[in-house]
């Protein structure tokens, strides 16, 4: 058996693998299949100050090799979540990421401030929302990354910042340093990309929303790419994600620089994607004699 | 609820575009009428699974039929005997009779025939079963044999080639004061489910409907199958229903 335990910013996790945000909820759907306590981590649902609706359905959409999907943060609040599915998620062996998302800087600091040691490591999502600068997304720009980073950062004392990063921008490596100088103390990535799918018959897009963040197999070359370039910008950790659906692919992640993976789409393919995935990892790291997995950390050799 | 790998045992055409899938999952099913699964289409490059209702569970084999509409269900559709394809089950809430409700009225329009048929096998032999079961033609017409299992049924079709020419709400509705039932389950279309809404709006008899909507996850995670209800805060299709109540939910 090999040793898959990692450590990112001082929290221990059993294994590499964490749940993406959005695609497990906050673990008590998935826990009815399997013993959530056997993966790594999990991202929760984006959470927001007041509970959010969410956008109209369909809200999925799926197309060769990925899925889009459109939720648009449906979700029930901070204050719901950390009295109804915290303390549950205490009992489980899993560490706990908060992921939380705003429509301005001060929703962000409201969210940080009331999350601040009590969860194991907050997720920054700036990748879909829009704020006063501009309109402009919050994600996109590198000052507004820095901007975000370092206002939340100030309220979270106590609790280890992860800044999730959109794969809809200029430079990864930029956003990525930006992050970095804004005091992050990981970073996160890809956040899913903007896509359509067509109705042809109906000459409309499936989505309500018109479109969609692309999700799934299919991005994986590109995302790995991307964590590549990030993981070469900054000191800091970086967790990758991206089309993830076997041992295999999340060990190319690490190889690539990512210091540990998150699932999203193949959770919706198979429900029991994660545990498979995490005894891949281990049956091809003892099939190459490697002791531990933060071995295969940065073991990429570019040609 | 559990994730199987399932064995192909059969796959048939019932009808031009409707396919009869069954599939042994090693163990006994135990299903409630009304819940459904989330299938793989045995093509990688559909990385979302198929929610498909349950028409039949015997033993270990379990039969869905299905719409072959794209091409998740065009793939689905090929599975050949011995394939082994992912899925999960059972899903959903599914319906419900209580003891008191000892008639029951089934109305199933298109596909949503299928969900019904597990209703009349799961209720034919202890209680009165009224069945209304609509179809677009005489050639869409299928399973007319697990029907008649049904106290009284009446099958009709959009155009009059088969049956009655009227629809399925219709002929509930025709029949109302002469069969009326304690509680009323029903799939299909949404305009059939609206005109059927509609009807008992001011019936004092529960009614409870099966919705449909593209699903990610299929357990109640993700979020992405919801639907309004009359409060205005919404639920997950797949988890919270897909059975709602014709009283609670927006059309």
């Amino acid at each position: 058996m090999a040793d898959l335990s990692v450590n990112i910013c001082g929290v221990p996790f059993k294994n590499p693998v964490i749940g993406a945000s959005g695609t497990f909820g906050f673990g008590r759907e998935f826990n009815e299949i399997y013993d959530i306590s056997q993966i790594g981590g999990l991202s929760t649902k984006g959470l927001t100050v007041e509970p959010r609706l969410g956008n109209p359905v369909p809200r999925i959409a799926e197309s060769k090799g990925v899925i889009l999907n459109a939720v648009g943060l449906q979700n029930p609040g901070v204050e719901h979540f950390i009295k109804e599915d915290l303390p549950w998620l205490k009992t489980k062996d899993v560490v706990v990421i908060a992921n939380v998302a705003g429509k301005t800087l001060e929703d962000y600091e409201k969210i940080c401030e009331r999350l601040n040691g009590l969860v194991d490591m907050v997720e920054l999502n700036i990748s879909c929302p829009n704020v006063r600068a501009g309109g402009m997304a919050l994600g996109i720009r590198p000052e507004n990354i820095r901007e975000v980073t370092s206002l939340t950062k100030a309220k979270l004392t106590k609790t280890p910042l992860i800044v999730k990063l959109s794969p809809n921008v200029e430079s990864i490596a930029t956003n990525a340093r930006a992050a970095e100088e804004g005091g992050a103390d990981c970073i996160s990535l890809v956040n899913t990309f903007t896509g359509m799918v067509v109705d042809l018959e109906r000459r409309r897009p499936v989505l309500q929303n018109n479109t969609g963040g692309v999700s799934g197999s299919g991005i994986k070359p590109i995302a790995l790419r991307m964590v590549y370039e990030a993981a070469h910008a900054v000191k800091i950790p970086v967790i990758g994600m991206g089309g993830i659906s076997t041992g295999k692919d999340a060990l190319e992640f690490m190889m690539a620089g990512a210091r540990a993976v998150q699932v999203g789409t193949a959770n919706f393919t198979e429900t029991t994607a994660m545990p498979r995935i995490i005894r891949e990892m281990n049956d091809w790291l003892d099939a190459h004699g490697v002791g531990s997995v933060n071995e295969i950390v940065n073991a990429l050799q570019m040609n | 609820m559990k994730e199987y790998q399932a064995i192909v045992t059969a796959c048939k055409p019932l009808t031009a575009n409707v396919q009869a899938l069954t599939f042994d999952i090693g163990e006994r099913a135990v299903v409630r009428p009304g819940q459904f699964l989330n299938i793989s289409t045995g093509n990688e490059m559909n990385l979302l699974r198929r929610p498909i209702a349950i028409c039949k569970a015997e033993g270990s084999e379990i039969t869905v039929c299905f719409q072959i509409k794209g091409s998740g269900t065009a793939s689905l559709a090929k599975a050949k005997r011995g394939d082994v394809l992912s899925v999960l089950l059972p899903l959903g809430n599914g319906f419900y009779a209580s003891e008191r409700e000892k008639k029951i009225a089934l109305i199933g329009g298109g596909v949503g025939v299928f969900p019904m048929i597990s209703c009349i096998r799961a209720y034919c032999e202890k209680k009165q079963v009224y069945s209304y079961i609509g179809f677009r033609n005489k050639d869409a017409v299928c399973m007319e044999e697990e029907i008649e299992k049904s106290t009284q049924y009446t099958i009709v079709t959009d155009d009059g080639s088969y049956g009655l020419h009227k629809n399925a709400v219709q002929a509930f509705a025709d029949d109302f004061e002469r069969n009326t039932p304690d509680v009323v389950f029903a799939c299909g279309p949404t305009p059939m489910l609206k005109a059927l809404q509609s009807f008992m709006a001011e019936k004092n008899i529960p009614c409870y409907l099966s919705l449909e909507e593209r699903m990610g996850c299929g357990i109640g995670a993700c979020l992405v199958c919801v639907c309004t209800l009359t409060g205005g805060e919404h639920a997950r299709v797949c988890k919270d229903g897909p059975v709602f109540n014709a009283k609670e939910v927006l059309l």
